[in-house]
Formats: structure tokens, C-alpha cells, sequence
């Protein structure tokens, strides 16, 4: 069995401020293989992004820090190397785009000066091959006439145009790893729609792997791989993308899938998850979904009084059970390979703890139709609405 | 809960329910024909007009009470602007809205006030939507001391009603917009243009900012007060899987211009325009083993301010592609667009098609040369 290039183990970070050290990552794990793209998706707050930013170690030390767990790239820990050594790990071994291209780019540099820096720094190449490399990274984002551009400023772009020169600096030193932070929650469908198939394509190049972050659902089931879903600060459910989808575990995958309406499905009311996420600095105890939870009220409802607890949710109270308000569920192996961490899901108090590990691949991948040039004469673009 | 408000909020129109019942019946609620909303561009010391930002250019639709139209489109086609124009927060530069019939585009004063009552909005983002400085109750209040519906015991009345409606506790009322989340303050927002009872919202991506888990939560309360009030909205976003279970009725803006305007199950199903498939196409499907073919649209929405000839949508049609593989040269030519050079039709690049019937449901409009 191959071993993950990732390994993320038990990681936990906190952030001290005046009302106390708050943390919003606790004891998350997973591991990514090579050439795979795997999903951490959640609602804002819950913690994705502050364990993409401490793989890179890049959250601002004070006021956050690191309490424990470990982050093996290629069999290194990076939470104890050397800030220099850090430093050839970032861009060159595992780079990250953003949602905003602009929090990447430097307004008042050109963009190839950008790409230049970042190409000579890590890859030790002259001025004009670094500026060839360039050139060329423009070219397989897809960017017409790549020369000129690369002596425009950012301003000068467009936002899908922003977004594919900021994956050309990340893939100029060809990463193995590529953290992708929200890649496409700024951009409009066919945008997105774009990037998502350069990134696939690019992925299916270089065997690169992803690690994707994002709360779309759709952007989810249609390009990962394994697929973690994180709600206030805990990893709790993993699967591959398949199962996932297929027969979500935990109450609030269940309640994620329900609540988003589908296009083509006719449903009269969508379903809700009642309640807010809860902010970092008021986690509730026990399971931190239970005050929101549809499962332990529908539990609790024929319970005896001494299994049950009443909450006050939201605008509301509810009865749960005790067990859920009182001891946070851990991620258990309810089914094989697929952990939830919820006391009701099926066999979860016999269910193994093993740690995490899918090198699984998708089985479907979208067929897409790239329609920038002709299209050659029986290619079946239009067919429903011509006829 | 929700009887209390209705019996203090509804002091005009006791029969809203029964407007909800009785669809497409009558006058529409608002007719809009031929808006068009262009800013100019200025250059040079003199600000000569040098050209004009066709935001919205010739845009019409109606609004039948009680029901919604869905506005959908990529960021640039005019969408947020069409609603605006509507409610003349932004003048309107030509064409016509009629509200009841009555022609909105030309009262003034006292008359302006009163109708703009019955008009309300609720916008995207609920941060900088509600004043900072001003209690909740002040916000939602506001508006009925100005049209002097109600002040001092009765006012704070309304406002509780107003909050328990939107699923807020009326003690809220003292507190200020940042001691709220992000779900929260849109409901203030929807509170607040509830307060004078209107039969029209302009609905301006009102979910999109929102958590997955809390955006159902919102459109059903806005699905609700529709039911319960015969409100009529015009809801404007771009995600379409959120229109089409919200609206009624669709319609699909490109640069400034309707393509393509159906009911709302038909548009989805049966879709004309080559827009309107290439968009439904890219929307990912929350399922892992994806069924439909992605067409992947090359460039971007152009600038308003210069817009291509003919049909606006050719530099990335795919459907004029195809036609023109199919053709004799002499009807194609052959363009460059987003560092791609393809074939399209010339029909395409020089005349504009003009929204018309297609095949399919009644009143399925669309507007492209090439489809039936």
C-alpha cells in the first residue's frame, strides 16, 4: 500500500484572546495520497481554513499557536522544522491559492515580476529562464498571448483572469501538494466551471494532489476523491465521496445534503437545519451539534426523563439526550471504510476508532465539452434544443 | 405567533391571503417594458460624455401578485441594477414600469412616498444593509414613524410582531445589528421590509452571502410571508438551483438583456437558449457520479460598455459553432475571442435576435437565431 504524502495527525490549534483561548481545530486527522484531491468541507467558523493555514504553518503566532499533533509531508514533520526549512516546503513542495486572488497578489508588481520571484527563489534559475517558466505557466492556465501579459498589474484583469494567473504562480515550482482554499466561491458558474476543469487538467498532468476546501456541496461530489466534513473545530465524517453522498452518517451531513435545493427536483419546502453555527467562542459541551441536532430530538421525544436534558437552541428549547449534551463523539469506524462521530449512528458504540486512511480514487468524473474553438460536425453540444 | 402580527401589521390590505389565491387573474401587479438604464462614461478635464454603460438595455417582464419572477445572470448582466431601476433608487434612463397599472416612472412627491410603501428591498449583504448605530428597534421602526403609521407604545408593538414574525425574540429589539449572525441580521433586513406592509420585494441575492445550513432557513421565511401575504418579489441571484425552486417564473439576463424567459419548471427542463444550457451545465450537481455533459463556456461576460455585435453571446456560443460547422463558408466567419479562433455564423455576428416564442410551453420566450 502506498504511502500517504500527507499524513495529518491529531492536530489542535488555539488562539488566545481576552475572553479566553479559543480553539477552532481540535484533534483533526487525514491523509491525502498522491494524485488524489480530497474535500474538507464546512460551514464558515468551523475550521477548514485555520488547518489548511497550520499545515503551512501559517497562522500568526501570537495569538494562535500550534498545541499539538502532527503534519508528516513526505515522512517530515512540518510543525517542527526550521523556519528556513519551511520556507522551501512553502510554493515550492505545497502551494495554496485563495478565494480572493487579490490576497495573493501584489497590486503594485507586475505579474511576472510576481511569478519570476517565486520561480527564482525556489528553482535557483537565471533571470530569462525564469521568465521563460513563467510564460509557460501562463500558457497552461490557459491565458492568451501569456508574453504580454506577463507585463500587466493585476488591476488590469479580470477576476476568472486573476484566479488563473494566481494557479499559474502556485504551479510554476510544480507543487505536489495543492491547497485550494475556496477556489471558486467568488467566481460565477461558467467561471467556475472553467478553473474547476483546469484544475482536473492539470491534476491529470502533473499527479498533483488537492486538498480542497469549500462548503459547496456540488463543488464537492463532483471533484473529490475522499471527502472529511468538519463542524465546529471536529472532523466528523469521512468517507469516500461515494458513500458520502450516497448514505451520509452523521446528522449534520444529512441535514447539509437535505437543506440545499436541487436543480431538476421539485420539492414544495427545503428542509432545515434549525439554529446557527456556534462561534469558536461559545462550542457548546458534549457533541457540539446536539442543540441544532434533528436525531436526538427525535430520540429523546419517547425517552424517560433520566436519558433526556432539556437545551435552549436558537429561539427555542428542545429535548435531547443526555448523552449527546454530556460526551463529544469521537470518529468511529460505523461502517467499513466510513467514520462518524455521533453516539447514534448505527453501531457506533461497537464500531472500531481506527485512524482514517481511503487511497481511493472517484469512479465518474463529469464528461466536459470544451467549446472555445469549432466544434467539429456531430459533437453532441446542442442536440436537445435544435433538435 | 404569527396571527398576532398580521392583525397589527395589516392594517391595509386585510385580504392579502386572498390576493395569494387568485394567480395571473386581472393586471399584473407591475408591468415593466423596455427599461433601459445606461451610465455614461466620462473622460477628459471637460467630463465630455465619452460613451455609455448599457447596465440594463431594454428589458421587459411582468409581475403578477403574489407570485415570483426569478432574475438570473453572471456578475455584469445587469440583474441587480434591472431591480433597482425598478424601485428608482437608480434613474431610470428609458421605458416604463406601471404599478397597478398606474404608470410609477411619473409620481412625484407626496404620491412618490406613498406607493413607494407597497415597494420594498432586501439586499445581499445584511452587514452593511442595517445602520451600525441604530437599535434593531429603531431600524424596523423607522420606517413607520416616517410614514406616520405608528409611534411611541405602538410603534414597539409592531416591531416586536415585525421580530416574532421573522423568528426573532421581540426583546432583541434594544440590541444593535453586530450582536447578531449573519442569518439573523437578514431576517432584521426582511423585518424591516415587512413593517409597511408591501406587496412587492425586490429580493437582491438575499441568501447568497448566507451558510449553507442557514440560506433554507431564509427562503422558506420569505416562501411563507409570500403565502401568508400575497407578496409579490422579484428575486435576483445567481445561484440557480436556489431560483428555481423560489420562483415561479424565470428569466435569464445576458449583458443587459433578457434571453430567455420561461415558467419555472420548463425553463429548467427545456432550456433554448445556448446560454441558458451552458449555464444549467456548469452548475455542479451534488452527486458523486455526475449524469450531464459539462460544456465549458470559453471567456467571460464582455464590458457593457462595448458590447459585441449582433448577438451578444457569439464570441461564446457553442451553438452558433456547431451551426456553423454544418454551413457553406460563405454564411460563416471566422472570429478570435479569448485567445481561441473559431467559426461562427455571420447571422450571429450582425444582426441582434430579438426575444421571441419558441417551441415548448406557453409563453416560453427565448432569443437566438438557431433555436426552434
Amino acid at each position: 500500500m502506498p504511502l500517504p504524502l500527507l499524513q495529518v495527525s491529531n492536530l489542535n490549534v488555539g488562539f488566545e484572546t481576552n475572553r479566553g483561548l479559543l480553539r477552532p481545530v481540535r484533534d483533526v486527522s487525514f491523509s491525502i495520497y498522491p494524485g488524489q484531491t480530497v474535500a474538507l468541507v464546512g460551514e464558515s467558523g468551523c475550521g477548514k481554513s485555520v488547518t489548511s493555514l497550520s499545515i503551512l504553518r501559517l497562522i500568526p503566532e501570537p495569538p494562535g499557536k500550534v498545541l499539538g499533533g502532527q503534519v508528516l509531508f513526505e515522512g517530515r514533520d512540518l510543525l517542527k522544522l526550521h523556519e528556513r526549512d519551511m520556507r522551501s516546503v512553502r510554493g515550492k513542495d505545497i502551494a495554496m491559492i485563495f478565494q480572493e486572488p487579490m490576497t495573493s497578489l501584489n497590486p503594485v508588481y507586475t505579474i511576472g515580476d510576481q511569478i519570476v520571484e517565486a520561480v527564482t527563489l525556489h528553482q535557483g534559475v537565471s533571470q530569462d529562464q525564469a521568465y521563460r517558466i513563467a510564460e509557460e505557466a501562463l500558457h497552461d492556465v490557459g491565458i492568451a498571448d501569456p508574453h504580454r501579459r506577463l507585463s500587466e498589474y493585476p488591476h488590469q484583469m479580470s477576476g476568472g483572469m486573476r484566479q488563473r494567473v494566481m494557479i499559474a504562480m502556485a504551479l510554476s515550482c510544480r507543487p505536489k501538494l495543492l491547497i485550494a482554499d475556496e477556489p471558486t466561491t467568488a467566481l460565477d458558474v461558467t467561471i467556475q466551471a472553467q478553473i474547476l476543469e483546469l484544475l482536473r487538467k492539470l491534476q491529470r498532468d502533473r499527479g498533483m494532489s488537492i486538498l480542497l476546501i469549500t462548503h459547496d456541496l456540488g463543488v464537492v461530489a463532483e471533484n473529490a476523491d475522499v471527502v472529511n466534513v468538519m463542524y465546529a473545530s471536529r472532523i466528523v465524517e469521512v468517507a469516500t465521496v461515494e458513500d458520502l453522498f450516497d448514505k451520509p452518517q452523521h446528522p449534520y451531513t444529512e441535514g447539509l445534503f437535505r437543506s440545499v435545493p436541487k436543480l431538476g427536483h421539485e420539492a414544495e419546502r427545503l428542509l432545515t437545519i434549525s439554529g446557527t453555527v456556534p462561534n469558536p467562542a461559545k462550542f457548546p459541551a458534549g457533541c457540539k451539534f446536539h442543540p441544532r441536532c434533528p436525531r436526538t430530538r427525535e430520540l429523546a421525544g419517547p425517552r424517560g426523563a433520566e436519558e433526556v436534558v432539556t437545551v435552549r437552541a436558537a429561539e427555542e428549547t428542545a429535548k435531547v439526550m443526555k448523552v449527546c449534551a454530556q460526551d463529544e463523539p469521537l470518529l468511529h469506524e460505523v461502517q467499513s471504510q466510513h467514520w462518524a462521530a455521533c453516539h447514534f449512528a448505527e453501531n457506533y458504540p461497537k464500531a472500531p476508532t481506527t485512524v482514517p486512511q481511503l487511497d481511493h480514487r472517484r469512479q465518474v468524473i463529469a464528461e466536459v465539452i470544451d467549446a472555445s474553438g469549432d466544434i467539429p460536425l456531430g459533437t453532441p453540444v446542442m442536440q436537445e434544443i435544435i433538435e | 405567533m404569527s396571527d398576532g402580527v398580521s392583525g397589527v401589521v395589516a392594517y391595509e390590505r386585510p385580504a392579502a391571503g386572498a390576493m395569494a389565491s387568485a394567480p395571473d387573474a386581472g393586471t399584473p401587479l407591475l408591468e415593466v417594458r423596455d427599461l433601459t438604464t445606461w451610465f455614461p462614461i466620462r473622460r477628459g478635464i471637460l467630463s465630455r460624455t465619452a460613451g455609455f454603460v448599457k447596465a440594463v438595455d431594454g428589458v421587459s417582464f411582468d409581475i403578477q401578485p403574489g407570485k415570483t419572477l426569478g432574475l438570473v445572470g453572471e456578475s455584469g448582466c445587469g440583474k441587480t441594477t434591472v431591480g433597482r431601476t425598478i424601485l428608482r433608487l437608480i434613474p431610470p434612463t428609458g421605458g416604463s414600469v406601471r404599478y397597478k397599472g398606474e404608470d410609477f416612472f411619473a409620481f412625484q412627491g407626496r404620491q412618490l412616498r406613498q406607493i413607494r410603501r407597497q415597494m420594498q428591498i432586501v439586499f445581499q449583504d445584511p452587514v452593511s444593509s442595517l445602520n451600525p448605530r441604530m437599535t434593531v428597534g429603531n431600524i424596523i421602526g423607522e420606517p413607520l414613524e416616517v410614514h406616520g403609521i405608528a409611534r411611541g407604545t405602538a410603534k414597539n408593538e409592531m416591531v416586536g410582531a415585525l421580530l416574532a414574525r421573522v423568528g426573532l425574540d421581540p426583546s432583541y429589539a434594544s440590541r444593535y445589528p453586530h450582536e447578531f449572525s449573519g442569518g439573523q441580521r437578514q431576517r432584521i433586513g426582511i423585518a424591516r421590509a415587512l413593517a409597511l406592509s408591501p406587496d412587492f420585494i425586490v429580493c437582491d441575492e438575499p441568501v447568497s452571502a448566507l451558510d449553507v445550513s442557514i440560506q433554507s432557513q431564509i427562503l422558506n421565511l420569505l416562501d411563507d410571508l409570500q403565502k401568508e401575504r400575497g407578496i409579490a418579489y422579484l428575486f435576483i441571484a445567481h445561484n440557480l438551483a436556489v431560483v428555481e425552486h423560489f420562483s415561479d417564473e424565470v428569466a435569464v439576463m445576458y449583458l443587459g438583456r433578457i434571453v430567455e424567459k420561461a415558467a419555472a419548471r420548463e425553463l429548467y427542463r427545456n432550456p433554448k437558449h445556448p446560454y441558458t444550457v451552458a449555464l444549467l451545465s456548469a452548475v455542479p450537481e451534488p452527486n458523486p457520479r455526475p449524469k450531464k455533459r459539462r460544456i465549458v463556456l470559453p471567456g467571460e461576460v464582455p464590458s457593457p460598455s462595448n458590447p459585441p455585435t449582433g448577438c451578444a453571446f457569439h464570441p461564446r456560443c457553442p451553438l452558433t459553432r456547431q451551426k456553423a460547422a454544418e454551413s457553406s463558408d460563405a454564411d460563416t466567419i471566422q472570429i478570435q475571442t479569448a485567445g481561441h479562433v473559431a467559426r461562427v455564423m455571420c447571422k450571429c455576428v450582425q444582426e441582434s435576435p430579438p426575444l421571441e416564442t419558441k417551441q415548448g410551453a406557453p409563453g416560453h420566450v427565448a432569443a437566438c437565431w438557431f433555436t426552434q
